[in-house]
């Protein structure tokens, strides 16, 4: 039964994750009529200033955010884990929400409240204050600080958790004072795991798409150049898109090599575990480590919150006025419901086809123990280092024509999705896994019950809440992906964030955010009910 | 009931021979143990009766039929794990009624035999209890009455009580010796701890390198074991030019015959172990003697007492 799963598990992801990855490289190493194998096509976009600019930006803006993120994330992961600070368990599911939130959404509320004619800056321009310009870089890494913290915020906190008591003891007991513990101590342990979040916020900014898009006004960006590049190109074979795809895969991939070389080092599994108590500090840093908790966690959402507000507000094309109106609901829905309608059935099919391709590959990977299992787990996991953009560039060269045609229609966009998550649902597939020892299925197997029937009959009931709060999480996320969408849509099938997408492009700011927050309810409403149903289930 | 007839078994993985070329015959109704360190290949062995790993060469039947290359749960098989693999999604009946149900039985059937099958193991009335309710030992009688129940051919144990403490382990091999006798199925029985393999089993399989170093009654390989690892392995020997020497064989010189062989050395260190009192005795020629001796209150020794001994020469083993 594994060979038969690896078999179409790489039949699925050959099809339609290498294939069209292939195709990318292939178009970037031929010339204009798709015909002569060349190298110029690189030469001719590195030689251009601009290109080179998008290059140095998008690293640049990717190690600040990471800095950033970090510096925010680490002291906020520690109050958590270590200090008293009040409302632990709220301040935690609010700072998870900026990891479902669209970016893009936050992106274009900070252009709303801090923009040339934001509220915000109207408001301090009238006490005669100003401010230097969000967009370009500083806007861009302000919302990549506030949208991706998480990443390092999650990770770092289960890493102090993490920490072995008995460690520190032994420290202090050595003469170690508190302090001095931390740094010498504690810290390092927990480094891997501050790494391993920073990584992935580097590798977010990398690929992100709506939030340059939204804020980097003529500052070049890898992704959304690719993206101009991909439309924009007349020619037979998009070369120069092809190339600048090709960049951005090698350094999303050099970047993750270099992490797994450090980290292979560097695993500090302290043994049987104690969790670390609640340090006793003083009122004021108590105090301190509540503000700054609540500050950053709410900082964040006050975008979503805003877009919320000035969506029931009245728009003249992009000007504001301070009206309470529904019109910007009514204009977005009265035009058509189908936008609404696709976001919903493309986020419920790709949900369900990365559940079924996710869930199985899952088992071989953490069951099986052979080189075939190792590059199964790698191909799967390579969707995450590819930026959406570049999947569907390749998406559509590879399905626009020949045996299989799939642009112009839905079914080629819910691919996309599937394909861009399945890493997601392989990830938290096994890791549940991992918990699940192997000597349960052969108990089922001992006692009669074929390997399909245990599947079925053990592992899917031990698997059922993690395999659903996947779902959730794909779902969510699907609902609100931008970067594969804007390439891949056709006609009628616009999602909500082709349309506000289109609305920023022409500057129809009611709709946008109508659009933005019908977008947060679609994203919160689901996890709200995961989260009341994990909740009932734990009290059971 | 079955016996289990074991050809040229063999099995490599990568360039590590973890079973290589075990003969092996097990009768009916026979509680055998496979003994050894970790390592030796007892577990993989053992798997592959149960259908979890596959034979490189050499077959296993139960009676006439060969069943090596039947699917595991083709194989009607009651196994118990080390870490008791109690399905946690299942009650306590609901664990025991699962290879029942595997095997179509329903109703009245079902109930009657998961009760019997858990008043067998001492459980009778847990049946609603989910299994994070229960402790180590509790769960490791609902994984045997989960393998009992079905009738198996034969029953297998993979170190069913390592994860138990030391005096749950003591009564709870009494316990599986006893239920195995009573219902009389072929028992195979793997462990690393030779007390438990001499306490439990009709013969024993001592394993070394996936080979089989000695097969016996428990008695007869303690006493007269085959090589230098089974004298050590199946406890303190103390290995002397002439030959392997239990350290209850040693006896103090003033309390034994005339005509035994004597021993005389320095006392390097006496522990009291209240029954026993075990002596470290360093001889003239260096070698360390370790003697056994039952307590008595009439006796005092401390380190750097000279301390004579004297053995019977019948109990003393020539090894190869």
């Amino acid at each position: 039964m594994p060979l038969a799963i690896a078999a179409l598990g790489f039949l699925f992801l050959g099809l339609f994750l290498l294939y069209p990855l292939f195709n990318v490289f292939s178009a970037s190493v031929l010339d204009a009529e798709g015909e002569k194998f060349t190298f110029a096509n690189y030469l001719k976009v590195l030689g251009r200033p601009f290109y080179r600019a998008a290059v140095t930006n998008t690293l640049t803006i990717g190690v600040i955010a990471t800095i950033t993120t970090t510096l925010i994330s680490v002291p906020f992961a520690f109050a958590l884990a270590r200090l008293p600070v009040p409302g632990k368990a709220v301040i935690l599911a609010l700072a998870a929400m900026p990891l479902v939130l669209p970016s893009f959404v936050s992106a274009y509320a900070i252009v709303l409240l801090l923009g040339r004619a934001g509220i915000v800056t109207q408001w301090l321009n009238s006490w005669g204050i100003g401010f230097g310009s969000i967009y370009g870089a500083g806007g861009i890494v302000l919302v990549y600080t506030l949208t991706l913290y998480p990443y390092v915020l999650l990770p770092t906190m289960a890493g102090f958790r993490a920490v072995d008591v008995s460690v520190e003891e032994a420290a202090q007991s050595l003469g170690s004072s508190p302090r001095r513990t931390l740094w010498t101590v504690t810290l390092p342990i927990v480094i891997p795991s501050i790494l391993a979040g920073g990584l992935l916020v580097f590798i977010e900014t990398l690929e992100n798409f709506g939030v340059p898009f939204v804020l980097a006004e003529d500052m070049p960006i890898f992704a959304v150049e690719a993206f101009k590049l991909f439309i924009g190109e007349t020619a037979p074979n998009p070369s120069s898109a092809g190339v600048l795809g090709v960049l951005l895969i090698l350094t999303t991939a050099a970047v993750l090599l270099i992490q797994r070389r450090y980290l292979s080092a560097r695993r500090f599994a302290t043994g049987t575990r104690a969790a670390p108590p609640i340090l006793k500090v003083g009122l004021g840093l108590r105090i301190a480590a509540a503000v700054y908790c609540w500050t950053v966690v709410l900082l964040a959402l006050v975008p979503f919150f805003a877009i919320v507000v000035l969506s029931f507000m009245e728009f003249r094309g992009p000007v504001l006025h301070p009206n309470f109106s529904l019109d910007n609901f009514r204009i977005l829905f009265d035009r058509s419901m189908r936008p609404l309608i696709n976001t919903l059935l493309f986020a419920t099919l790709a949900a369900m086809a990365v559940t079924l391709v996710g869930v199985p590959i899952a088992y071989v990977v953490t069951r099986v123990r052979s080189t075939l299992a190792t590059v199964l787990d790698v191909v799967a996991t390579l969707p995450f280092a590819i930026a959406g953009t570049v999947l569907a560039i390749g998406f559509v060269v590879s399905f626009n024509s020949g045996w299989l045609i799939l642009t112009g229609g839905p079914l080629i966009m819910v691919l996309a999705y599937t394909v861009r998550k399945v890493p997601f649902a392989v990830r938290s597939s096994s890791a549940i896994l991992h918990q699940i020892d192997p000597s349960l299925e052969e108990a089922s197997i001992s006692l009669g019950r074929s390997p399909l029937q245990t599947f079925a009959r053990i592992l899917v009931p031990l698997m059922l809440g993690g395999i659903l709060s996947g779902f959730v999480l794909t779902w969510v996320t699907v609902a609100s992906e931008l970067s594969a969408t804007v390439v891949l849509y056709s006609g009628p099938w616009r999602t909500l964030t082709v349309v506000m997408f289109q609305a920023l492009e022409s500057g129809g700011g009611g709709v946008a955010t109508a659009a933005a927050s019908t977008l947060i309810v679609v994203t919160l409403l689901p996890i709200a009910l995961l989260y009341r149903l994990v909740r009932r289930y734990e009290l059971s | 009931m079955t016996g289990i007839v074991i050809e040229g078994a063999a099995r490599s993985f990568g360039s590590v021979r973890a079973v290589d070329g075990v003969d092996l015959t097990v009768g009916d109704g026979e509680f055998f143990t496979l003994l050894g360190p970790s390592g030796c290949g007892k577990t993989t062995l053992l798997r592959m009766i149960a259908g979890f790993c596959e034979l490189d060469a050499g077959e296993i039947r139960f009676g006439a039929r060969r069943i090596h290359q039947l699917p595991a749960h083709t194989r009607d098989i009651g196994m118990v794990f080390q870490n008791y693999a109690v399905f946690p999604n299942l009650t306590v009946a609901g664990n025991v009624a699962y290879g029942l149900k595997a095997r179509k039985v329903a109703g009245a059937e079902l109930a009657k035999r998961v009760d019997e099958a858990l008043a067998l193991v001492q459980l009778a009335g847990y049946g609603e209890r989910w299994p994070h309710q229960l402790s180590g030992g509790q769960l490791q009688r609902v994984a045997i009455a989960r393998a009992l129940v079905i009738r198996p051919q034969v029953l297998l144990f993979d170190e069913p009580l390592s994860n138990l403490d030391a005096r749950l382990r003591v009564s709870m091999r009494a316990e599986i010796r006893e239920l195995q006798k009573s219902l009389g199925i072929t028992a195979i029985y793997v462990t690393h701890d030779q007390e438990e393999a001499m306490s439990v089993s009709d013969r024993i399989a001592l394993m070394q390198s996936g080979k089989l170093e000695q097969v016996g009654a428990p008695a007869d390989i303690y006493r007269n074991p085959a090589s230098r690892f089974a004298a050590e392995f199946m406890g303190t020997t103390n290995l002397l030019s002439v030959g392997a020497l239990r350290p209850e064989a040693l006896r103090l010189a003033a309390d034994a015959p005339a005509g035994w062989p004597r021993l005389a050395g320095v006392l390097v260190r006496a522990e009291m172990l209240g029954p026993i009192t075990r002596l470290d005795v360093r001889l003239s020629d260096g070698t360390l003697v370790r003697a056994a001796l039952l307590d008595d209150p009439g006796r005092s020794m401390i380190a750097g007492d000279t301390v004579t001994f004297a053995y019977d020469p019948a109990r003393l083993t020539v090894l190869p």
